[in-house]
């Protein structure tokens, strides 16, 4: 109740419940949806304006906007970069529907329209800030490893991101961990978002659409994870006609289908992705089965599989369907008794039904379910043992959005899980019985949101976002909750210049199990219990955002700082696996994130691209506690993924029709890594062979070299093969100036080959990934 | 050897699951990549790391108890192991009974172990007793430490069996059963030397009575030994400091040079330095596998 009145308080204090006083001239709504031609999900961030009134909106996620127009006739103009501005006249005499089909603007595969993420002058005006919006056609141009295109790790060259280490998928944004970040596909979560231990996220290029990165200044509407929330959008099929697309690469092939269902109706899309190289290794195994010595590469490979539909049911409702299935697998059959069996993946399947009540009232009701779930199968001899950890999310949520008027834009929502954690499952045996032991823990967990959010612009100068969340988590017979306060401002100083603010509070009722540093797929998720009790985390930011060159850069600068408490580590040595008491192994502590993010972009003409800079440091703190001594005797350190400075340049450059060259570089400084400073001999009971054991006294108080990399890119548009057809190729270079960059750092012994005799110690720098170049060959017919 | 060892650690210590794997992974992804150059030495500069006397305590009934005191040093230092002439030892007995045991390092001839200070008489354990240990230098560094006897576990069992296979790649497997005491946590070290106790075991792993507490539990290795082999088993109760202590340098060992491993401190069953008191309770069986 409490809850209720207070949102009710925010919002008839600025007006908005008020009636509006009586207007001098009668005003209807314009609303509809703005969509790029051949597709059915509208464009999120176009604008729909009518210069001659200087009012205009932009397109919300799902592409929908609302006008509130004086009657009368008016020229309303939709612009969205990469595609042709549009201008219809009508005569607004009531609310009115009014839907837009942009043509995209010389579009074409792998030519350089690598916009379409929003205009520069959008960007400058809304409330929203920490937010970077990238789209799969711009990730497609940049130079990949391996050649395998992948957003999440585009979003890596965006200023606030770190990665996780060399080719790895994670993003660990603002100080937050990769298990901070709060990853949807079309507003499913998604746990595991990587294939290959995190060196290539799960998300087909071919199927994506878009990527939204919020790295602060959170909407209401999303919680339950502390740093940052991955907003990814699948590409609806095309409404008009079928088409194929695909690629040919390195090391995976891909596969899309698309068409309407029944036009004007609705459409699909599925799109397939699969790697090869246990076609390969099966290979190579073969050409050495005479040899003794041998040791046969595991079969390796993985897959996913995405699928959109959607379809109209009558002129306010529609049905979206969006399913991904992916896994990884890999298997190791020895001819002596050795067989391993292990796969992991996820599932993730939602439909969302949009309803529009009236031009100023929406609707969009969405269930899902999302399950990741890991298996090892294992025998050897006569023993066998399986192990196995899953987690299944069931969503229902609901989210309404109504205009009142010019000044306000209201979003309520609530939403409800039901989660299930099953945290391992052992079955160990061997073949005659004699060995049998077994384990299964299980846990359940309801997790709650309810929320309402104003857009509400004052003056052409002033916009505010604020809005209230109240969420909650219960697990038998615990339960936990609290309120999550966001507010943004956006006050403009000129036409070219905007300075911003935000503030967010969030909460994390569900934590990620590793010790790791990286993620695995034998990571496990656990719910907040008696003695681990949710995360949570504030952050202010403030930045400046400014309109350079008539339009044509924008430069902005933020600075953030945010702090956290009950961060999650665990005791050194500590029991993560099919452990029934997993709550005594938790360490507790505080952390601290600040920074500051230049951004410099450009995103018109024949050369594009961005640079952005960051300086950061990131904090953890865990005192001691249940009967250790915390982390570092309870002293300030800095986790793995702080980063002083991280330095990006893309450019994008169309030399012609039919060649685009790209280029990225990244220097970051070095990651904090833990080195033993002393060692020990250890002869053990026997004695008969002593070794080292090296000590280390503290977690990352050793820094590695700064890292450097330069990729280059070339998109080559081929000649259509048939009419109508697409194929380019295009070609990548990874690391193009073969630096040596660390991964990590270990100790060895140098040793007398011939008697064994050890002579002394040396440091070496591991490295993983030298100049890797590659080809892909995209068509689409 | 090898793959025995791996299951075991599987059953025994799931911690290590995820970083064997991601290993595998780099391996596969990398392996093409071998032979580019990947590593090469660098130089480090470490933070001053001031030396810890180190202690190794075994007590076991009827022996006389001797053990080591060494010196940790830098890790990139020259490998000479540093022995202290100056540290006292004093250990004091259940009764009360404080003895001074002599300096005077050796090897055992027999054994190949080398040893800093010694007892006069053998020493009386049994199971629940409680020792301490004092050892300190010139310099104003002292250890101390206590350690309780654990209860002999005896072994039940031990059997084994070979498989189908003609001629010389016959082999078998060993599975020893013992009866897990239900009232507490209990920790074992499980041994099978080939041969002599000097060489390294060849099936060697920690378990502890999480999922078969109260149980008759079966520990065994896999098809690897051949006919006539002499085997022998060894099944060490231990006390939970003994186990951690054991867990940790095993992770100390595995974390330098996995970058997937959270590397961790050695948790000594000692204070005011690094090392293990303990006394030993083990039971050992000796078979010929006819």
């Amino acid at each position: 109740m409490t809850v209720r009145l207070t949102i009710l308080s925010i919002l008839m204090g600025l007006g908005v419940l008020v009636p509006q006083v009586v207007q001098a001239q009668v005003r209807y709504v314009l609303s509809g949806v703005v969509r790029g031609v051949g597709a059915s999900e509208g464009l999120p961030g176009a604008t729909v304006a009518v210069p001659a009134l200087g009012i205009g909106a932009t397109t919300a996620d799902d592409g929908s906007y609302a006008l509130t127009l004086p009657a009368g006739r008016h020229q309303v103009t939709v612009s969205f970069i990469g595609y042709a501005t549009q201008t219809r006249e009508l005569n607004l005499t009531r609310d009115q529907r009014l839907s837009f089909q942009l043509a995209e603007a010389g579009n074409t595969l792998g030519e350089v329209v690598i916009e379409g993420s929003g205009s520069l002058e959008q960007k400058l005006q809304t409330t929203q800030m920490s937010v970077d919006r990238l789209t799969a056609r711009e990730a497609k141009l940049l130079p990949a490893l391996f050649g395998e295109v992948d957003i999440l790790k585009t979003l890596q060259l965006k200023p606030g991101v770190q990665n996780g280490g060399e080719g790895t998928s994670g993003l660990f944004v603002r100080g937050g961990s990769a298990d901070q970040n709060l990853v949807l596909l079309d507003d499913a979560l998604v746990y595991n978002p990587s294939h290959l231990f995190g060196l290539f996220s799960v998300f087909n290029s071919d199927a994506v659409q878009s990527v939204d990165l919020y790295k602060g200044g959170f909407p209401a509407q999303y919680g339950g994870r502390l740093s940052s929330v991955v907003d990814v959008k699948l590409r609806p099929g095309n409404p008009e006609k079928f088409t194929t697309s695909g690629g040919i690469g390195l090391i995976s092939s891909r596969l899309t289908l698309e068409g309407p269902i029944k036009k004007g109706k609705g459409a699909f899309l599925v799109s397939g992705r699969r790697t090869y190289f246990d076609v390969f290794t099966r290979q190579i195994n073969r050409l050495n089965n005479d040899d003794p010595d041998y040791n046969p590469i595991p079969d390796y490979y993985f897959y996913d599989f995405n699928a959109k539909a959607n379809y109209k049911l009558g002129d306010k409702d529609e049905l979206f369907l969006t399913g991904y299935l992916g896994n990884d697998v890999f298997g190791f059959n020895s001819q002596n008794g050795f067989n391993f069996d292990f796969s992991w993946g996820n599932t993730v399947a939602s439909v969302r039904w949009n309803h529009v009540f009236n031009p100023r009232l929406f609707l969009n009701t969405t269930a899902s379910l999302t399950k990741y779930k890991y298996q090892i199968a294992n025998k050897l001899d006569q023993f066998g043992f399986n192990l196995s950890s899953d987690i299944r999310d069931l969503t229902l949520r609901s989210d309404l959005d109504y205009t009142p008027n010019e000044r306000h834009a209201l979003r309520f929502g609530v939403t409800a899980t039901h989660h299930r954690f099953g945290t391992g499952s052992l079955q160990a045996g061997s073949q005659d019985g004699s060995v049998n032991i077994g384990s299964d823990v299980t846990y359940y967990g309801t997790e709650a949101g309810l929320y309402a959010s104003d857009t509400y612009k004052p003056s052409d100068k002033l916009q505010l976002e604020y809005g209230l969340r109240l969420s909650g988590f219960q697990s038998g017979s615990d339960a936990y909750g609290g309120l999550e306060p966001r507010a943004a401002v956006r006050y403009s100083l000129t036409p070219n210049v905007s300075l911003k603010g935000s503030y967010a509070l969030m909460y994390q009722y569900v934590h990620l199990v590793t010790n790791t540093g990286a993620s695995l797929p034998t990571d496990i998720w656990y719910p907040s219990r008696q003695s681990v009790k949710p995360q949570r985390s504030q952050q202010v930011a403030g930045g400046v955002s400014w309109l350079l060159g008539d339009g044509r850069y924008l430069l902005t600068n933020e600075v953030y700082y945010k702090w956290a408490q009950r961060q999650i580590d665990f005791k050194d040595g500590a029991q993560l696996f099919v452990n029934p008491d997993l709550d005594s192994e938790f360490l507790f502590g505080k952390g601290w994130a600040y920074g500051n993010e230049l951004y410099l972009e450009k995103k018109q003409g024949r050369t594009t691209g961005w640079i952005g800079y960051t300086l950061s440091w990131t904090k953890r703190r865990f005192p001691p506690q249940r009967g250790t001594n915390g982390i570092n005797n309870g002293n300030t350190f800095y986790p793995t993924y702080d980063r002083r400075h991280n330095l990006t340049v893309v450019v994008l450059h169309q030399l012609n029709q039919r060649i685009n060259l790209t280029g990225s570089f990244v220097f970051t400084s070095g990651a904090a890594t833990t080195l033993p400073l002393g060692r020990f001999a250890f002869q053990d009971v026997a004695g008969a062979e002593p070794s080292a054991v090296p000590i280390y006294p503290e977690r990352n108080t050793y820094r590695l070299a700064p890292y450097n990399r330069l990729d280059l890119g070339l998109v080559y548009k081929l000649k259509p093969i048939r009419s109508g057809g697409e194929s380019d190729l295009t070609f990548s270079v990874y690391n193009a100036y073969n630096r040596r960059n660390p991964y990590f750092v270990y100790f060895d012994q140098i040793e007398n080959e011939d008697t064994d005799e050890v002579l002394g110690y040396r440091a070496r720098q591991v490295s993983l990934f030298p100049v890797i170049p590659s080809v892909t060959y995209n068509f689409k017919f | 050897m090898m793959r025995t060892t791996w299951i075991s650690r599987l059953l025994t210590k799931k911690t290590d699951l995820p970083v064997y794997w991601a290993a595998i992974a780099l391996g596969l992804v990398g392996g093409s990549l071998s032979g580019c150059g990947l590593q090469k030495d660098i130089d480090v500069e470490l933070p001053a790391y001031p030396p810890q006397l180190v202690v190794e305590a075994y007590l076991e009934n009827g022996r006389i108890p001797r053990l080591s005191v060494s010196e940790s040093g830098p890790y990139l230092a020259p490998p000479t192991l540093q022995v202290p002439t100056d540290v006292q030892v004093v250990l004091t007995q259940p009764n009360g009974r404080r003895d001074t045991l002599r300096y005077g390092p050796n090897i055992d001839r027999s054994t190949g172990k080398g040893y800093t200070h010694s007892g006069n008489r053998r020493l009386t354990a049994r199971p629940g007793d409680v020792f301490q240990l004092e050892a300190y230098d010139t310099k104003g560094r002292r250890i101390t430490g206590t350690a309780t006897m654990p209860a002999l576990v005896p072994i039940d069992t031990v059997e084994w069996k070979f498989d189908d296979k003609p001629g010389d790649q016959r082999r078998a497997y060993v599975l020893v059963k013992f009866q897990d005491p239900a009232n507490a946590t209990d920790f074992y070290r499980f041994q099978v030397h080939k041969g002599r106790l000097t060489e390294e075991a060849e099936v060697e792993y920690t378990p502890d009575d999480r999922l078969t507490n109260g149980q008759l539990v079966t520990l065994g290795t896999s098809y690897e030994f051949e006919p006539n082999d002499t085997l022998i088993v060894t099944l060490y109760h231990l006390d939970r400091p003994y186990y951690q202590f054991l867990q940790s340098v095993d992770d100390a060992r595995g974390a330098n040079g996995n970058p997937f491993a959270q590397p961790s401190g050695v948790r000594s069953t000692v204070e005011g330095g690094i090392g293990v008191f303990t006394v030993l309770s083990y039971q050992r069986r000796q078979v010929i596998l006819k």
